[in-house]
This record gives structure tokens, sequence and C-alpha cells, in this order.
């Protein structure tokens, strides 16, 4: 069999083409290059060379059209046995190609050559062509005039000019042979054999027929000499000579050839017109031919000889000639066909011959499948050859088989598909299950297995580690699952053997093991936060998407187009880290030598890690590096150098490969070990970098740790801020995030401000006052646990952030084109206030005190309380109340108030108490300098550990001047009744009223504590003083409607300007003493009322009337009808006479007649009908007896 | 029963989806695995001449050395390869159109994702019971 068969091949003349001499392969290659393109030469061109000795026996041949073809062997090939069948085989012409150089002596080159021409002794013509010769050479050349030509030392084309010219020369000179041959062929007569014939001496029958034959077999020779001569209609009168006399002498074998030969002169007329009438010709005589074929097939000589190849070959042609999509069918048919003979092919080259061919065709027929499966089959017969070369072709032979397998190589596959860059079914997440099994569409696994086997198989015998080494990897990555944990071993080992034999730093494009994942991408610590800058604005950070925990607020603008894929920042010189997730699911160790990450934009510095995985595991590990330079980074995937060679692994295609795990449709899932059986969907972000930013670090002076601080306590918080980066900060805001920020009392941002623009290394320290919020038990826990650590710790904790927006200088042309440009982005550091609160004085309960100071009756009055619009009178300084309490005894009496509150000390410290009262400045509407409220403080109050101390706060200087409607109903009522004096006030109203009264009441009262030495606080107790306070609000902040006083008449005189101290407020018994009531309305209505007078003794026995009375009285004591009007006072004169020495209380009440809603709401009165009772606390009246 | 006969189904996508060795000979892994190589070379030839004809059953489409390639390819364009030696021609025909009703069943199934492997015991014992009766 011979590859490459074709039905015009039987028109070619072969040219030996032999190195003479030294040279190198591939010397010879390039000069032998300068010939096969030659492969045709017109008849035209040569008829220079040609020169018509005898007459020409091809009359019919077609000088303008024909032309004649050429075949060049190099190196030569055996002589066939059947060259006299198909004169085509015959090697008409040797060419020997010697470089002069390497091989100085021509004549030694002559002999040489000519030496090599007698084993062709078929040849007709031989021509030695010298390349590169010097100039004695050349000299020597140009005297000879053997068949040595030498070829001075030129540019390709002359070269291949002269070479043309030679191949002229060469093809006339075989033309004058042909003629010569055919001339005596015709006349003489010729003995052609083939190996069919039997070799025995033939009987005398068989010799009859013999002679009979050989005309015919004489003539098809002709006609192929014809067809060599490019003379088409000779061969074939010549051939149809032989087919009458072949089928007559029953003369198969040549009757076959014969028709072969017709088919081809057929074709060679017809040259270029190609039509289905011609088609199915020579389909229906090769048919013909491949039928002929068999019939010579004899049994008595098929153990030496079998015609079974030309039937083949026959085959071949005709499939090779039909090859094309529309005849698939039929070319189907002829191949399987030639598969089945395979087996009747004695030679095992003829067999994988065969099987090259029909794989050719296949894949001409666009049948990949097909070809694959045939081109295993070579590679197979390779591989039965025990040598070096054989398996050489058998790799090669494989890897062209693996496309087909869907095993191939990714080197190779990256050449095919370069350009098409398509979509990956992966894309944006949304999946077509039919696209996810597209992805595996090539799951023939048991075939790729064994073809990958094959591959490793043949190039460890070929020699070819990278070859071994990918063919490993692939196999032990597809398809370890189906691997043995022995098998596993083993492909390791032969990966390692691999290495071994390359040199270090070889890269594969298949990468091994490990799978890697793309794990995450990290968001940068939040002290490295990383903010957009929106351009023109005051408050740049305000608007920029938000880089907290979520990808997805409910509060973000609604820009969610542009919103599809995360953004991430990095800045160029700060390291960052990328999360991988790594996986070894194979049975032994896995070490990875060093592993990077794969940036090919190449503005990436990369830190290699070693990492080692034990079997059936996987790790996540961060890989770091550095951005160099300005512009978009992609990160697919990561270089990995193990098993001694390095490859790159990419996120995609594990991430297909987990997609199909997945879905059920691959094998297994490498990442089985890491426990999470879901598919995890990492998106990758759009990852730029931008070109140095400031960094702000700030630590807290005294130590990061957290600052322990009683409830209540503030201290002032220094934060130190360091710019750690290359950029000044030139911009910087502060504001607070987190819970219980309303415990940050001042930040110092002047600080901050004036330290702008903050060099890079200067420091500044900005103080913060911070008051210590309630502790909460779970909070202590959680502080006490992490106040080690640092960073996050406070992020859901309980402290309030300080969040600093900072950036750094504005581009160069900023001030030009401020709205086009991109500005650099700012930075955000949230420096967590780390506050532990831990439990200070606790509070255990607040109650009201009411407590009432009897006055004695004296000269003076009790001072009214200061009327609003009695200015001129409170704004003497005189009138200023110095303390808290001032009690006078003889000025009257108030029913005093205290808020009593119980407070406990838990700690193992002292704490002092100290109360002060703020006292709203009535005055400050005239007196502008007296701008700060009057404060009060009493002494403090000390609490000892595991002690509980009370503190009183009076409740003193609240008291409204004035019971007024006003203060109920301050604003019209909502449904516009023009006057809501009648009319019921609102509830609502009036629970607000109370309520704000209630809080500015609380706000005026604040407790400091100290403890220690530089521990101070203020205790929050507004709740519980607001809960104290709920029920006797009224009582504290309102005035009773009426006051009662007395006063001594003694003198008759008004004036209260007496005060002698000592004799002050006695009273002599037996002495009529002359006596006052005052009554004072508070409020701006008349009041009608029946004033009423007791007095008591001390026993609480009423001394003016009854049997024992001891008390005589002059004047109206009971059911005095009085009308006060508003805001004044009425004097009601009386006289007592005490006839027993001692101590008396007097009492005046009253009944108000007609009392108003606001009287009644005051009172608490429920029923209109019910008569509201006025009473004024008892006045002491000490009775002297006479002296 | 046929000496040799590998079995398999072949999705629309040309993925196998169920392969069963139903030969009584020895089983012999170099063989299965030669089996799977001659089925899917003949998915060329298939996918050609499924469009050529309105039947279901190809018939003999392909052999190779002595083995026979018979295909049966479905609506959905499954394709049922089974790989013989045995010149029983009614026998294969019988034993496809079996085959593709309990495929429907599985077909049915709405856990079963077209297209994906068949992994269905109960399917695999049926196949081989009718193995036994038809081939």
């Amino acid at each position: 069999m011979e590859p490459d068969v074709s039905i015009e091949s039987m028109c070619t003349i072969r040219i030996a083409v032999i190195p003479i001499g030294q040279i190198s392969p591939s010397l010879f290659r390039e000069y032998a290059s300068l010939l096969t393109v030659h492969s045709k030469i017109d008849l035209s061109s040569i008829s220079s060379f040609y020169t018509e000795h005898q007459k020409s026996p091809f009359t019919h041949q077609p000088w303008d059209s024909g032309c004649l073809r050429f075949k060049f062997i190099l190196g030569g090939s055996p002589p066939s046995p059947w060259e006299d069948f198909q004169s085509n085989r015959k090697i008409l012409s040797v060419i020997g190609i010697f470089h002069c150089p390497s091989s100085p002596d021509l004549d030694s080159v002559n002999d040489q050559f000519s030496i090599v021409c007698k084993a062709y002794n078929s040849s007709l013509a031989q021509k030695c062509f010298g390349f590169c010769p010097g100039d004695e050479q050349l000299k020597d050349g140009n005297r000879r005039q053997d068949n040595l030509n030498l070829f001075p030392p030129a540019d390709r084309r002359t070269l291949e000019m002269h070479m043309h010219n030679m191949m002229q020369d060469i093809a006339a000179s075989l033309l004058m042979e042909f003629e010569k041959w055919v001339l005596k062929a015709e006349s003489a007569g010729t003995i052609v054999k083939t190996p069919l014939d039997s070799q025995a001496s033939l009987s005398s029958e068989e010799v009859i027929k013999a002679k009979k034959r050989r005309l015919g077999r004489a003539q098809k020779t002709i006609g192929d000499y014809c067809l060599l001569a490019g003379s088409p209609v000779d061969a074939n009168a010549h051939y149809n000579t032989a087919l009458e006399l072949a089928r007559l002498t029953g003369d198969f074998f040549w009757y076959a050839g014969a028709l072969e030969g017709s088919v081809c002169a057929l074709m060679m007329d017809r040259i270029g017109h190609r039509d289905p009438v011609l088609e199915d010709e020579v389909k229906y005589r090769y048919n013909s031919v491949i039928v002929h074929y068999r019939k010579s097939f004899t049994q008595d000589n098929s153990q030496r000889v079998s015609p079974v190849s030309f039937e083949l070959e026959a085959t071949l042609r005709l499939a090779r000639f039909l090859c094309r999509r529309e005849q698939a069918k039929d070319v189907v048919e002829l191949l399987t066909n030639a598969a089945d003979g395979a087996k009747s092919l004695i030679d095992a080259t003829d067999r994988l011959v065969l099987y090259i061919e029909i794989a050719r065709l296949y894949a001409r027929l666009g049948y990949e499948r097909k070809a694959a499966f045939f081109s295993r089959q070579v590679a197979q017969l390779y591989l039965q050859q025990d040598n070096r070369f054989a398996a050489v072709s058998a790799l090669q032979v494989l890897a062209i088989s693996t496309k087909a397998y869907r095993v191939e190589s990714k080197a190779s596959s990256a050449r095919d598909s370069l350009p098409e860059n398509g979509p990956s079914p992966v894309d944006g997440g949304k999946l077509n299950p039919n696209s996810i099994v597209s992805l595996f569409e090539s799951q023939w696994s048991t075939l790729q297995m064994v073809v990958l086997r094959e591959i490793l198989q043949s190039a460890v015998r070929a020699g070819d580690p990278l070859a071994a080494w990918s063919a490993a990897a692939r196999l032990l990555r597809s398809y370890y699952p189906l691997i043995t944990p022995t098998g596993q071993n083993g492909l390791a080992t032969a990966l390692t053997n691999s290495a071994a034999r390359l040199p270090s730093g070889t890269r594969s494009a298949d990468p091994a093991l490990p799978f890697i994942r793309l794990h995450s991408f990290p968001i940068s610590p939040p002290e490295m936060d990383i903010v957009k800058r929106n351009s023109g604005k005051e408050d740049w950070w305000a608007g920029s998407a938000p880089s907290g925990p979520f990808i997805y607020t409910p509060f973000s603008k609604g820009d969610t187009d542009n919103n599809s894929k995360q953004e991430l920042i990095w800045v160029v010189g700060e390291p960052v880290q990328v999360l991988v997730e790594l996986a070894n699911p194979c049975g032994f160790d896995l070490v990875v030598d060093s592993i990077y990450l794969s940036v090919p934009t190449g503005n990436f510095d990369a830190f290699p890690i070693s990492v080692t995985l034990t079997s059936n595991s996987s790790k996540v590990i961060a890989l770091s590096g550095i951005p160099t330079s300005v512009g978009p980074i992609t990160v697919p995937g990561c270089i990995v150098h193990c098993f001694g060679v390095i490859t790159e692994h990419l996120f995609r295609d594990v991430d297909n490969l987990l997609l199909g795990a997945a879905q059920g449709l691959v094998l297994s899932d490498p990442f089985r070990s890491s426990g999470s059986a879901t598919l995890r969907n990492v998106s990758v972000p759009n990852v730029s970098v931008v070109s140095s930013l400031p960094l702000l670090v700030s630590h807290v002076v005294g130590g990061d740790g957290a600052v322990i601080l009683y409830e209540g306590e503030i201290r002032d918080v220094c934060i130190s801020l360091a710019n750690a980066g290359t950029v000044p900060v030139e911009q910087a805001h502060i504001s607070l995030s987190g819970k219980n920020q309303d415990a940050v009392i001042s930040i110092a941002y002047e600080n901050l401000k004036s330290a702008l623009p903050l060099k890079p290394g200067a420091e500044i320290t900005l103080p913060v006052t911070i008051r210590a919020w309630q502790h909460t038990t779970v909070d202590f826990d959680t502080a006490a646990g992490r106040s080690g650590g640092l960073g996050r710790q406070s992020k859901d904790g309980t402290s309030p952030m300080l969040m600093i927006h900072y950036a750094g200088p504005l581009g160069s042309n900023a001030e030009s084109t401020a709205e086009n440009t991109i500005l650099p982005p700012g930075r955000r550091l949230v420096v967590p206030l780390n506050v532990c609160v831990s439990q200070g004085l606790s509070f255990v309960k607040a109650r009201m005190l009411s407590m009432e100071i009897p006055a004695n009756v004296g000269e003076n009055l009790p001072k009214p309380p200061p009327l609003l619009d009695n200015v001129t009178e409170s704004s003497s300084g005189s009138n200023r109340i110095e303390r808290l309490v001032k009690k006078d005894p003889y000025r009257g009496t108030w029913g005093l108030r205290f808020l009593e509150l119980e407070l406990s000390n838990p700690t193992d410290v002292v704490f002092d108490i100290s109360v002060s009262v703020q006292l709203e400045n009535t005055t400050n509407e005239d007196n502008s300098t007296d701008q700060e409220p009057a404060e009060y403080g009493y002494p403090k109050t000390t609490i000892d550990r595991d002690s509980s101390a009370r503190v009183l706060i009076p409740l003193e200087h609240f008291k409204l001047p004035v019971l007024d409607a006003s203060f109920f109903i301050k604003e019209p009522l909502v449904d516009g009744t023009s006057s809501g004096r009648n009319s019921s006030f609102s509830e609502k109203h009036a629970k607000a009223e109370l309520n704000a009264c209630i809080k500015n009441l609380i706000s005026r009262i604040k407790v400091r504590w100290e403890s220690g030495r530089n521990n101070t606080g203020e205790l929050n107790i507004k709740d519980a003083m607001r809960a104290a306070l709920q029920t006797s609000v009224m009582d504290v902040l309102l005035p009773d409607p009426l006051t009662f006083a007395f006063r001594l008449a003694r003198d008759g005189l008004e004036d209260d300007l007496q005060s002698s101290a000592t004799e002050e407020g006695s009273v002599l018994a037996h002495d009529m003493t002359p006596m006052e009531v005052l009554v004072r309305n508070n409020t701006k209505e008349l009041i009608k009322m029946n004033l009423s007078i007791t007095c008591r003794d001390v026993a609480g026995e009423n001394c003016l009337e009854g049997p024992n009375a001891t008390v005589l009285w002059a004047g109206v004591l009971s059911g005095i009808t009085l009308e006060v009007p508003p805001l004044q006072e009425i004097k009601h004169p009386f006289s007592l006479y005490f006839l027993v020495p001692g101590e008396y209380s007097l009492v005046a009440g009253s009944v108000i007649n007609d009392a108003n809603e606001i009287l009644r709401a005051r009172a608490r009165s429920d029923s209109p009908t019910e008569p509201i009772f006025c009473q004024g606390p008892p006045v002491h009246v000490r009775v002297c007896g006479a002296p | 029963m046929a000496s040799t006969a590998c079995f398999m189904i072949v999705s629309r996508t040309d993925i196998p989806i169920y392969e069963a060795e139903l030969g009584s000979a020895l089983k012999k892994e170099d063989a299965a695995q030669q089996h799977q190589f001659i089925l899917h070379a003949s998915l060329d030839i298939v996918q050609d001449l499924a469009w050529t004809t309105s039947a279901m059953f190809l018939k003999a489409i392909d052999r190779f050395n002595d083995l026979v390639v018979s295909v049966y390819v479905t609506a959905g364009h499954t394709r049922f390869m089974l790989l013989h030696d045995s010149r029983n021609e009614d026998g294969v025909k019988c034993f496809f159109q079996e085959v593709h009703e309990l495929y429907i069943k599985i077909l049915l199934n709405p856990l079963y994702l077209p297209g994906s492997r068949i992994a269905s015991s109960h399917f695999d014992t049926k196949v081989r019971a009718l193995a036994r009766k038809y081939l």
C-alpha cells in the first residue's frame, strides 16, 4: 500500500531526491524545497529542451495544454515489486543534492551519485545539483560534462528560476526517454511481470496463455507511459486495446489495472471539468475496477502476495475522488469496506497506511469522530512497534485526535479558538440548563481517559516530558474520581518524573492540581475604606456607594443599572489580598511550590506563597500583592508552580466544573471536602487601581484598649491621627455613626481643620469628650471578651464610631475641567471609640416627699412669690435666693417638696455626689449681663462602696407665680371654639404641657458624681425623676389658688419693717392680740369664698369653740364671705385672747364658691357640684405667760 | 443472544447518558473501551443519516471488524446505539422499541433533567432483561 493515493497519482512521474555527501537534514530539506515547488511542468515550456529524434509515438500529445506531473520522493524508496504493473510506481528519475562546502571534491560526489543511481535501475534521467559552490568548484563544474550542476549562490528567487530550468530540462529528457521506451516496447514487445504471476515453471498451456496475455499487458504499460508523458488520448487508446486483450485472456488483474488507467486518462482529458456524468462514469468504472481486483484474488498465492492492497487502493482512490459532503454515504460505504479489508492485509505497515488514509478521508469529509477513531487505530499500530520514532508518531497522531474526544491540551485549543471569544454560558449568573449540559458535551469519560492514558504512554516512550506532563495533568485533574488512589499516586509520580526531565521554569498550558476557585475579594479594612469623591460637592462622600456589608441596601438610590457589578478600588503601592480556595481531592499530599495571582494586565506585583494540601482537603488562603500602576486589573486566575511545572489556573474553569457538579453532570465536586455543598456564586468585582491616596491611621493616646468608664462618666479621649500615606490629606470631615452617638459630647474638629493639609508622616491629636452611656449586662460581657482586639470589634458593639472622610489633593487639572475629570477617591477612616461601660452608681428609686414647715406668726408676712409683671421688685439683688432652701420660720410657710433619690454603690470605689439645680433666671430679659442661670449646689454626699445613700433634691423654686388657665391652655384649641375657657380643655394638650414642664424641670436638676482622681460624671436619672414627678407635678409646679398668712397687728402698724429678732412672734397670754389673716388670690379670676379661721392647741383640740375653749376671740372667725380680686390680697382683722400660754396653731380655710374649671382641676375635684375647700398650712403661735 | 453487544444512549448533545455491556462474552475492559470508541465514531454517520429517513430505526449503519452498529433515533434526537455481532435485525428493532418506551418513562419523571445521565437501576434492569429477550 502506498500513502496518499488518488486517481491522479497514476499520471505522476516519481523522482527520487537523494542527499549526496555530507549534508545536514535541514539544509537538504531547504534545497529540496526549491525542487518540490516544480511539481508540474507545462509541456509548452519544455519544447525548447525537446528534440524529436524519431517520430513520436505520442501522436495526440497536447503540447499547448498538457503538462508533466512530478512527485518528489525525498530520500528515495526501495523499488516496488509492482512497478511493472503500474509504471508510476517506478522511480523514473534521480536527483542528487549536495552541499558544496561540505563536499569539496566534485569527482567523489559524482562517484557517489552514480553509485546511488545504480540502485534505481528504472531511472531514465539523473541529475546532481550542488549548492553554494566555491569559485574553484564553479570553474571545475563548468568544465565537466557529467550530470553535475552547480548553482551559484543567489537569492531564493533566482535559485528557483534556475531550478525551474533544470526541471524543464529533466522533463524534456524524460519525455524523450518515454518515447524511446514506447517505441522499443511496441516493436520488440516487453515482458512485464508481477509478483502475482506464479514463479513456478509454467505448464505448456499456461505458456500459451502467458503469450496472449503479454500483448495486453504491454499495451497497458504503454498506456501508463502515455499517461506519464501527459498524453491521455494516446493512453486511452492503448488502454482500450489492453482491456480488450485482457478480457479475452481472463487476465482480471491487468484488466482492472488498465481500467484504472483509463479512468485516469479520462480524468486527465477532462481536467478541470467536473460534472455528475463524469462522476457517475468514474464511479461505475471504479466499481468495476474493485470487482476485478477482487476477482483476481486466487487462493493459491494468497499466502505470498495478494492483490487486496490494489483493491483497497482503488477503493481509497474512488473515495478520495468522491470525498464531498453530498457523497458522504457512498464514501462511508467505501471506507467501511476498506476498513474491513484491513484484516486481510498481511503487512502491518500496509494496515497502518490504510488506517491513515481512512482517517484522512474521514477528516476531509468532516467526520471528526470517525477520523479520531482511525487515528487512534493508527496510534495503536505505531505503539505496537517498539521504537521511539513510532512512539513520536503515535503521540502526534493522538494529539490530532484529542480534539474529537475533547481532551485537547489547552495550548492547542487556545490556538484554534483564539478569534472566537463568545460569551461564556455562565455569564451573568443566569443559566440555561441546556447550556450547562453543553458545557459538558464531551462526557465520554471512558474514552477520554483511554486517550489521555495512551498519550501519556506514548509521550513517555517518545521521550517528550512536557507532553507526558500535560497528559498526566489533564488525566488527574479531570478524571481523579474515576482513578483509584494508587492510580492517582502513579500519575503524581509520572508528573514528577516528567518534570524532572524538564528545564526548571517550564510552563504548561494544562493545569494539574490543585483546584482553585475564587473565595472572595476582601473589602478593605475599615481604616482603609475608599470612598468615591463626588466632584463639586462640599460633602463629597455623600451619595457614594455604601461600602458596608450589604451590596444592596433598600435605601440606596435607584441607579441599579450600573451597579450590576461590584466595584473595588485598589491603591497603587498598598498591598491587597484576594482569598482563594484550594482543593486537593486526590489521595496524596500535594505540595504547591508557589502560588500567586495571575494578572494579565501587568500592573500588579503578586507575592508567591507555598502551600501544602493534605489528601482530600481544601484550604482558603490569602494571596496578596501590590498594584503598581493606575488602570483596571483583572484577576482571572492564579499561576501555580506545582509538580515542577508552572501552570495558570483560571477560576472560570473551576466555576464551570462546580456548576456541572451541582447539576450532576460532572463526576465530582473537588471542593466537597470543604463542606459547602451549595454552589457559591462569587461575583468578581471590577477592580481598578487608583493613584496613591493619603492614609490616616489612628490610635487612641494612652493605649488602644477600650476605655473603661462608669455609667455617666465624662472623659476626654485623645485620638492621634497620622498620615501614613505618601500624599497629604487636604480635606477632612468628621461625623459620627454607630450606636450611642449622643455619648460623644464634643469633638475638637478645629484641631483637625487647622492641621490641614496633613503632610505625609504628620500627626495630630484630636480630643473627643465622651459621656458613658447606660450600662447593660450584655454589653459588658461582649466588651470584656473583645477588649483585646482591634478593628471591627466595636462595629457591632455599642460604642460610637468617628467617621473621618478625608481626601488627598484634587487632580492637577481639576481647576480647568472640574466636571469631566474623575477625582481621585477619598477615604474613610472609622475610628471606633472603644468604650467599655462598667456599672457605676446605681439608682434604686426616686420618690416625692412633701413636708410642711410650719411658720410662726410674726409681724412679717412671708414674701409673696415674685410676679411676672412685678419686675422692679424681683430685679433687686436682695431678692435673689442664695440657697436651695431658705428656711425662715417667721416668714411664712411653704409646702416643701423633695425628690428623694436612693442610690446605691455596688462598685468598689467611693463616689461623691453633688446635686445642683439650675434656675431659670426670670430677669434675663433686662439684665443681659446676667445670662448664666443661677446654680445652687448642695454639699457633697459621699457614698461608700457597697453602700446606699439618699439624696434629697428640693423642688422649691419651680412654682409658677400665678395659677392661670394659660398653663393648661397655652394654645387655642384645635377644634376652633373661640374661647376655651368654659369648654373642657383637651386632655391631650394638658398632658403634653405637663410633659414639657416635667422635662424642663428635670433638665435643670443635675446629679454629678466624682470618684477617685479623675472620674467624674453625671447620673442619668431622668426617667426615674420623671416617673416620680408624674403624679405630683401639679403640686410642685402650680401654686395654690389661695394663700393664707397670719400677722400680728399689735401696734396697728401695717409695715413689716419691724424686725426684732428676739421677741418676734411671741404673744402674751391674757392679752388681747390683734391679728390679721391675709388671703391672697393667686389666680387671675375673682374668687368668692367663705373664710373661716380655727385655732388649735397642741393636742389638736379646737380652742375657740366647745365647752373648754381656752381662747377668746373678737371679730368674725367663721363664715366670712370675701371676694378676693385677682392677684390681690385681702386682710381680715380679728383679735384673739389666749387664756393659757403654750403653743397654738392657727389655720385658715375657705370654701370657694362658684369655682371655675381651673380651680377644680387644681383641686382635683371630679364632680362640678362638689365644694372646693382650700386650706392654708397651720401657723404656729407661741403664747408666753405673763411676765 | 449476541455474544458481544454494547448498548448506549446518547443524548441530543452527544453525551452518553446510559451505557451497558450486554454481551454474554467474557467482559474485558479493553473490549468495552473499544466498543465505546466504535459507537462514538459512529455518531458522525448517524448525524447525517438521521435526516435522510423518517424511520426511527436506522438499521445497521456502521461496522468495524465484525461488529455492527445499529441505531435508533428518537424524535428528540436521542440516539440508542447498539453494537452487536448478530444479524437479527428484527430482534434489534424490537429491542429498540421497547427501550424507547422505557426511555419515555424516564423522561416523564419530573426530577429527570433531559440530557443528564440515567441513573435508574430499574431502567438498567429492564434494559438488560430486554436484551436477553431480543438479542
